[in-house]
């Protein structure tokens, strides 16, 4: 009995004792960065790409066009200049020379042009932030123009993601492997697909210095507390963070950044024009909701204290945001309720909305008692996780949480401000905003932004929402890897890692 | 004994028909708009009736089970609709994952509840109790609670085994152990204390049998009645037992497989069921379900083994 108890014992230090010494990488000591997504890959074919958290799998493989920094600016890449007509419908890049894929093939006006049509034929979300494109031509081997049927601000930054990703001509449909010409190449005998995927890196890379990782490991772990203990135990370098976890990778002597992706959350009034909750369609109702939060408390509980106040759709580094806007409403449930009174609902009312508190409960709990404490009867309706979007958008909601989130001001007001937006579901329409949004898809420069913030303006007073704040997201990494923060972006592109230095 | 086996086999295949069947159903019922799950909120109408388009969506039901089910009999099993990847090749990869913690934790379980039902069975008294004692509450605690501390003490605080991740068998065996180790600890935990149970009640009541007696009164020593004739006798029930736990256990994976960051298939059904990507549900349910299936077979096999009356009948 004492000799298989020792015989056991001994197995379980070999095992334990391997298990320390059999750890992932470390970052830069042996020149491999190991991070996590929270998210599958979406497919290698760029036309079934998404823009979101999976950027990640495909920026070590395809290059971009132009380089987004880490003020979100656009700065060169395979395009080294850029240039806009003096309408700003026409685009003409110059592109870097020399450049090749890593099936050979070279990187040219031609490739570039078949890039850009194939994924905007597409039915990703990459595809959605390029549908502007009215056409590309390539002049010459390094000159391509293209064409926008209306002036965007949205284009630069939509090139600088997913959506100006660069493939091998010769794999561009349905790849069964990524062909890029960027610093690395998938090594597909140490990836396994929907689990961990690894990149090496690739040889005569014309910026290799702005690559310090020799290899690149992403591993997919869905769950947030086995992302933070991977990363605890040094299994991974770098991992994205619930906020929730923030102060204790921080008390293991972890880095941790936190930035602003550029989703704003809060209360969303989709019936304004009052066609299922009437009272909705009274400015002194709406601006009354706008009174009833108090945002400080709701960051301090439910974001851990990462946030700002705001009223407004616009994210601080984006066109037509507006600072001074953040002072239209101060948290005031007496004047909510004076409001209310004013407009004709001295004992509130009833409401029904969506109960996402599987998913948001403290966000969804501030809702409901906010709106309680000035009067108003909030009745849940229970919506799976998998029919939150489509129960959403049916139209049979007045008002919900929700995030709000697009890669430029632009894309906001396209996605929840026009009268066919996407997310204006009870298709609300205001002919003053109407006008404005017009005039905006027909300006530029200066004037584009002034016209942003007058609508941006008009929003606010009009009380279309009542926003709370930017969404922040935080990131971990190990003591060793310094990740730059990048805002606009869901988690740190992979060119913002270097090892820390001592 | 075949003949029985070829019906068993013939009512498991009806059955993963049906259940895949059902399941195809219910997905299609529940409304899900899985076109605007994929693009995200900020797709517009146009870009999401595309995608319904592209997946086939916008077909009659019927059309989209003869053409599932065309292929899955074919051994296809399509594509997952998020990320293209094949959901042949998906399973493939994941199940050795889910299986692997299974399986080890049904062998924890294995030997621990016939050691703590047969010393419960014979000692008695405060052994007995406690043993008892132990079991409730391995009942009672749920594996994921276990697995969460299991994380943080041995992995997280102590640092002896691997906090996430599966290293395959054929990669590292003791890589292959030291992932799968607390992961099948959690599992096995609610387990042992069913099936030793079990053990402890039809070990006692093999006891008392009068078959016992008898090889009792021909001078047998306890040892040899005990592991040679009763424990034989008393294992039937409590092998239905653990069959009943392995399909168990294949649930409670799903839970564990996520504290652990284990990429089994419990993981990818529970992605693909919030997501609502039906071809790699459809092909989970029928995974599980064969695996399920195959499992009760071994039982059979195994009554007839440990049974001699279950291969005459």
């Amino acid at each position: 009995m004492r000799k298989t108890a020792a015989f056991i014992g001994a197995g379980f230090l070999t095992i334990t004792t391997a298990a320390c010494g059999g750890g992932a990488s470390t970052g830069a000591a042996d020149k491999t960065l190991t991070i996590s997504e929270s998210v599958t890959a979406t497919p290698w074919d760029l036309a079934k790409a998404s823009m979101g958290p999976e950027a990640q799998y495909y920026q070590p493989v395809y290059d971009t066009l132009i380089r987004l920094n880490t003020k979100n600016e656009p700065t060169p890449n395979l395009a080294t200049s850029w240039t806009y007509d003096k309408a700003e419908t026409t685009l003409t890049l110059k592109l870097r020379s020399g450049v090749k894929f890593t099936d050979g093939t070279a990187l040219d006006a031609q490739a570039v042009k078949q890039n850009l049509l194939h994924t905007k034929s597409g039915t990703g979300t990459a595809a959605g932030e390029i549908q502007d494109i009215a056409s590309v031509d390539a002049t010459d081997a390094q000159t391509v123009v293209i064409k926008l049927s209306h002036p965007t601000a949205a284009l630069l930054p939509a090139l600088g993601q997913v959506s100006g990703m660069i493939a091998s001509p010769k794999s561009l449909t349905n790849p069964k492997a990524p062909v890029g010409s960027g610093p690395y190449r998938l090594d597909a005998s140490a990836t396994t697909a929907g689990q961990t995927y690894t990149y090496t890196r690739t040889s005569g890379y014309w910026n290799a210095k702005a690559f310090p990782y020799d290899k690149i490991v992403i591993k997919y772990l869905a769950d947030p507390t086995a992302r933070t203990n991977a990363l605890l135990t040094g299994q991974l370098d770098g991992a994205s963070l619930s906020l929730s976890k923030v102060k204790t990778v921080k008390g293991r002597g972890l880095n941790v950044i936190t930035y602003q992706p550029g989703d704003i959350e809060g209360l969303f009034i989709w019936d304004r024009a009052g066609k299922i909750v009437p009272a909705l369609g009274k400015l002194k109702v709406r601006q009354a909701l706008n009174y009833a939060f108090d945002k400080q408390a709701i960051i301090k509980t439910a974001k851990t204290g990462l946030g700002e106040p705001t009223t407004q759709l616009f994210a601080p580094w984006e066109e037509g945001y507006d600072a001074s806007l953040n002072s239209t409403y101060s948290y005031d449930p007496a004047k909510a309720k004076k409001l209310l009174a004013e407009a004709g609902y001295p004992n509130g009312f009833s409401v029904t909305m969506p109960d996402l508190s599987a998913l948001f409960p403290q966000e969804q709990e501030a809702l409901t008692q906010s709106l309680k404490n000035i009067g108003i009867k909030v009745k849940l309706d229970n919506l799976p996780s998998d029919q939150i979007f489509s129960g959403m958008l049916s139209g049979k909601y007045a008002l919900s949480y929700f995030k709000l989130g697009a890669p430029t001001s632009w894309d906001k007001v396209q996605l929840e401000l026009t009268k066919n937006a996407t997310w204006n579901p009870l298709k609300y329409d205001d002919p003053k905003a109407d006008a404005l949004i017009t005039q905006i898809s027909k300006a530029s420069g200066t004037e584009r932004t002034a016209l942003l913030k007058k609508l941006n303006t008009y929003v606010v007073d009009q009380a279309w929402d009542a926003p709370w704040t930017p969404t922040v997201n935080a990131y971990g990494t190990a003591k060793d890897v310094k990740v730059t923060p990048q805002p606009g972006i869901n988690f740190p592109p992979i060119y913002n890692f270097a090892p820390a230095k001592s | 004994m075949l003949v029985f086996l070829l019906r068993r086999i013939a009512a498991g295949v009806v059955l993963v028909v049906v259940v895949a069947t059902a399941t195809f159903l219910l997905l299609s019922l529940t409304g899900t708009d899985v076109a605007r799950n994929i693009l995200g909120e900020s797709a517009s109408p146009a870009q999401v009736s595309a995608k319904a388009h592209e997946l086939g969506l916008d077909q009659p039901l019927v059309v989209r089970y003869g053409h599932w089910i065309d292929r899955a009999v074919h051994g296809d099993l399509g594509q997952s609709w998020f990320t293209g990847d094949s959901v042949n090749q998906s399973l493939a990869n994941t199940l050795p994952i889910t299986l692997s913690i299974v399986l080890v934790g049904m062998l924890i379980a294995l030997v621990l509840s016939i050691v703590l039902g047969t010393v419960a069975a014979l000692r008695g008294g405060w052994v007995d109790r406690v043993v008892q004692f132990a079991a409730v509450l391995g009942t009672a605690i749920p594996s994921f609670l276990i697995a969460l501390v299991l994380a943080v003490v041995m992995a997280v605080q102590l640092g002896l085994l691997p906090a996430t991740g599966y290293v395959a068998l054929g990669t590292s065996p003791s890589g292959w152990l030291q992932s799968v180790i607390l992961p099948a600890v959690a599992l096995a935990v609610a387990a042992t204390a069913a099936t030793a149970m079990q053990v402890r009640g039809a070990l006692i009541d093999v006891l008392r049998a009068d078959f016992v007696r008898t090889l009792r009164s021909r001078g047998l020593n306890t040892r040899s009645v005990v592991y040679r004739h009763a424990l034989r006798n008393a294992a039937p029930p409590a092998l239905t037992v653990l069959a009943l736990q392995f399909i168990g256990l294949i649930g409670g994976a799903v839970v564990v497989e996520k504290v652990f960051g284990l990429p089994g298939i419990g993981t990818l059904a529970n992605s693909a069921a919030v997501r609502g990507d039906s071809p790699v549900l459809l092909g989970t349910v029928v995974v599980t379900v064969t695996v399920v299936v195959a499992v009760n077979l071994l039982l059979d096999i195994a009554y007839g083994w440990l049974n001699p009356k279950v291969r005459v009948s």
